[in-house]
């Protein structure tokens, strides 16, 4: 009997071990990839950030300084503020546009496919298409601004993108108008595994389809409606290509983000090192935005 | 026997070929697309492959290129050839040793002769020559010839003329400079060049370009501030600061050819434009020099002066496998000025005119009047010594950038002209610090 559980477990071992390896093995591409990918770069960009570097001549080692000049230099922390504002316009407006959308589509049987393809069109178009689509529309001269202008209709002939004042929303704007279509289909998909009985009780309480909404969809999308939150969060750290775009940070850094500040110190003024600290403050952010999510979760939240 | 004798064919064409093969070199060049390239394959890539037996050009034209090379010399696995944003790049790329130097094939095949001298003198980067320019351009005053003859306004030939016409065509509700940034930022810099060297005055820029004088002198800060009250209080470019902003690529042409704009300071890569988009509206457009901001004639170089300027570089990535054939490559470029005004032809002398030492009469037959004219008087002006400086073309890299980015600081009242200068002051220190002020030829 000892002998055979001894051979039991002989034979146990060398299966566990058999199947750890395979896995490593199996994993060992993946692997791979993200070193050369990911982590390389990762730490490459730690090291180029304590840098003075141009990007072709020879790193100098310059410890934290580009750190400290991040801290006084006043377009970075601009660029920041931009990317608060830009990420709470994301949490917001699409996430309810999206919602609503999602909640009205899932109440109607006709012609649905066809709206959730209408929906989703704009996010599959290339940011450069929809970004001058839209610099057509808002156009001062020959936009719908001033074409309203024309008939006699005023106050829509503004320069959405050439104002300090709007330059940010009216990026901010464009690209919500891509991106939640993406949140419409996202949130559809969720509901549709609401169970079905909970809407029929809520019908018999007598709630309306707004208490339905508040109190039986939206905790059943919970999972998925914070999930989009907290990649909402992760994206608006590096957004960059609307912006770059539409206005490239301007006018007056009025609508710079930390992709686009980092871009023009890395193309256009050669400075890679200062480039890459901010890039390593960004990566920062978003281990931040990350690390709540996680330690709010083991906390009990249902999120 | 049938089959030994394919066989034995077999390999002697493998082996012919694989001898003709090695002694092709394929030369590659990359540069930035510029709508004229199927010109540049037939008029000067063919014509050279044709020609030559033992070397062929692979032209690459690469989207978003600044972002490409950069990465790609790095790696060693750029191009033979390549195209460089200015100056000031070139002087990057230069002192991270990934340029060749040309001096060598500039004697041996005489580039100095060939190029005018400042153009060439741009090229040099510690005495040594490192790259040859594509175009040269200048700044002017493109005017609505139609529009100016409808209200029988002149000219404008002094500061004063060309401000009290600036304020009456604004009276009237027209813009009187139609100009935008929307699809360029840097466009800044053609108005801030053109202010420090029409206000202050090119003897003073070319000083502080020497270091022989501070950025934050008054002649400056005048020159700064009288853009500031031009764009951002008069609104006169574009109609104002928000629209400035908001036009972009051909919409300042428009405006211009629907006589909706009079006036447009501007470079002279508009050429390539201007004739398909007047034609459009039955009007004409014709250009004159701009003149000097200043009355005073101490800070002047004479009636008028044209800014110097190039658009793009050549250069050779120093790990290339065939510098020789390189060299071919780049004298056929320099060496048929007729082949070179045929290909800027197609672009309406907007692109691609190689600053040779044309004559007038090497441009082609029917050649626009106004190019013609533009060319003619480039040369004999600058050629006595009234030139100006662009900054695209004459600031290194950080002082470029602050001076077309933070100027929008000024003009949104967020920044004083004082403290945009101390900046660029300070920038230009860094750069001088690192080595990076290019050389400039001293004045005649």
């Amino acid at each position: 009997m000892a002998f055979k559980i001894d051979s039991r477990v002989g034979v146990t071992t060398a299966y566990r071990w058999r199947q750890i390896l395979s896995n490593y093995v199996f994993l060992a591409p993946v692997v791979a990839l993200n070193l050369i990918v990911i982590v390389i770069p990762s730490l490459t960009s730690i090291y180029i950030s304590m840098t003075k570097w141009s990007g072709l001549n020879q790193p100098e080692f310059i410890g934290l300084a580009n750190f400290d000049r991040l801290i006084n230099d006043p377009i970075y922390w601009k660029s920041l503020s931009h990317n608060v504002i830009w990420t709470i316009f994301f949490l917001t407006i699409p996430v309810f546009m999206g919602l609503m959308g999602a909640f009205l589509l899932s109440g109607i049987k006709r012609f649905q496919m066809l709206y959730r393809v209408a929906f989703f069109i704009p996010y599959v178009i290339a940011s450069v298409v929809n970004t001058e689509l839209w610099r057509t529309l808002l156009h001062p001269r020959h936009g719908i601004g001033a074409w309203l202008a024309k008939q006699g209709i005023e106050g829509f002939d503004i320069r959405v993108f050439g104002s300090k004042h709007t330059a940010l929303y009216g990026v901010a704007f464009v690209d919500s108008w891509h991106f939640w279509g993406f949140l419409v289909i996202v949130y559809l998909a969720a509901m549709y595994q609401v169970q079905p009985d909970l809407y029929e009780v809520a019908i018999l309480e007598g709630a309306s389809r707004f208490q339905r909404f508040r109190h039986v969809t939206v905790p059943g999308i919970r999972p998925t409606l914070v999930f989009t939150l907290l990649m909402i969060m992760i994206w608006s750290v590096p957004a960059f290509d609307y912006i770059y775009l539409l206005t490239d940070g301007g006018p007056a850094h009025a609508s710079e983000v930390l992709g686009t500040y980092l871009y023009n110190m890395s193309f256009f003024r050669f400075e890679v090192g200062y480039a890459a600290a901010i890039g390593v403050t960004m990566a920062l952010i978003t281990a931040c935005i990350v690390a709540i999510f996680v330690i709010l979760r083991r906390r009990g939240w249902e999120i | 026997m049938k089959r030994l004798s394919v066989l034995i064919l077999l390999t002697l064409f493998i082996l012919v070929g694989a001898v003709g093969a090695q002694d092709v070199v394929t030369v590659t060049w990359w540069m930035e697309p510029s709508g004229s390239d199927d010109h540049v394959q037939e008029l000067i890539i063919d014509a050279f492959n044709a020609t030559h037996d033992n070397i062929q050009i692979d032209y690459q034209p690469q989207e978003s290129i600044n972002d490409q090379l950069r990465p790609a010399l790095q790696a060693g696995v750029g191009p033979d050839i390549v195209w460089l944003a200015g100056n000031a790049a070139a002087s990057q790329y230069v002192a991270g040793g990934f340029l060749l130097p040309l001096t060598g094939y500039a004697d041996a095949y005489g580039w100095a002769d060939k190029l005018l001298p400042w153009a060439y003198g741009a090229g040099i980067v510690a005495g040594e020559l490192y790259s040859i320019p594509v175009t040269y351009e200048s700044m002017v005053l493109f005017y609505n010839k139609t529009v100016f003859e409808e209200n029988g306004w002149e000219v404008p030939t002094t500061a004063d003329e060309l401000w009290s016409l600036a304020q009456q065509t604004a009276d009237m509700g027209l813009v009187p400079f139609p100009y935008g940034n929307a699809t360029w930022q840097p466009s800044n810099e053609h108005l801030m060049g053109i202010y420090l060297n029409n206000y202050a005055g090119p003897d003073n820029v070319y000083a502080a370009l020497i270091g022989e004088k501070a950025w934050t002198d008054s002649e400056f800060a005048e020159a700064t501030d009288l853009l500031r009250e031009h764009i951002a209080d008069l609104g006169w470019f574009g109609g104002s600061l928000e629209d400035y902003y908001s036009l972009g690529g051909w919409d300042p042409a428009a405006m211009l050819a629907s006589g909706e704009g009079t006036m447009m300071m501007s470079g002279t890569w508009m050429f390539r434009g201007l004739s398909p988009t007047f034609a459009e509206t039955g009007m004409e457009w014709d250009w004159a020099p701009l003149p000097p901001f200043s009355e005073d004639a101490d800070m002047q170089v004479g009636p008028y002066s044209y800014d110097l300027a190039l658009g793009g570089n050549l250069g050779v990535n120093a790990a290339t496998e065939h510098p020789e054939e390189v060299g071919v490559v780049l004298d056929f470029l320099l060496s048929d000025k007729a082949r070179i005004l045929e290909l800027a032809s197609t672009t309406g002398f907007g692109e691609w005119v190689i600053p040779l030492r044309y004559e007038i009469d090497d441009f082609p037959p029917g050649t626009d009047e106004r190019v013609l004219r533009f060319h003619s008087d480039f040369a004999a002006t600058t050629g006595a010594g009234r030139y100006g400086y662009t900054a695209w073309t004459f600031w290194p890299a950080r002082a470029n950038q602050q001076l077309w980015e933070a100027i929008e600081l000024v003009w949104a009242g967020e920044m004083s002209v004082e403290e945009y200068l101390e900046n660029h002051a300070a920038e230009w220190a860094q750069d001088e610090a690192d080595g990076l002020v290019l050389s400039i030829l001293p004045r005649e």
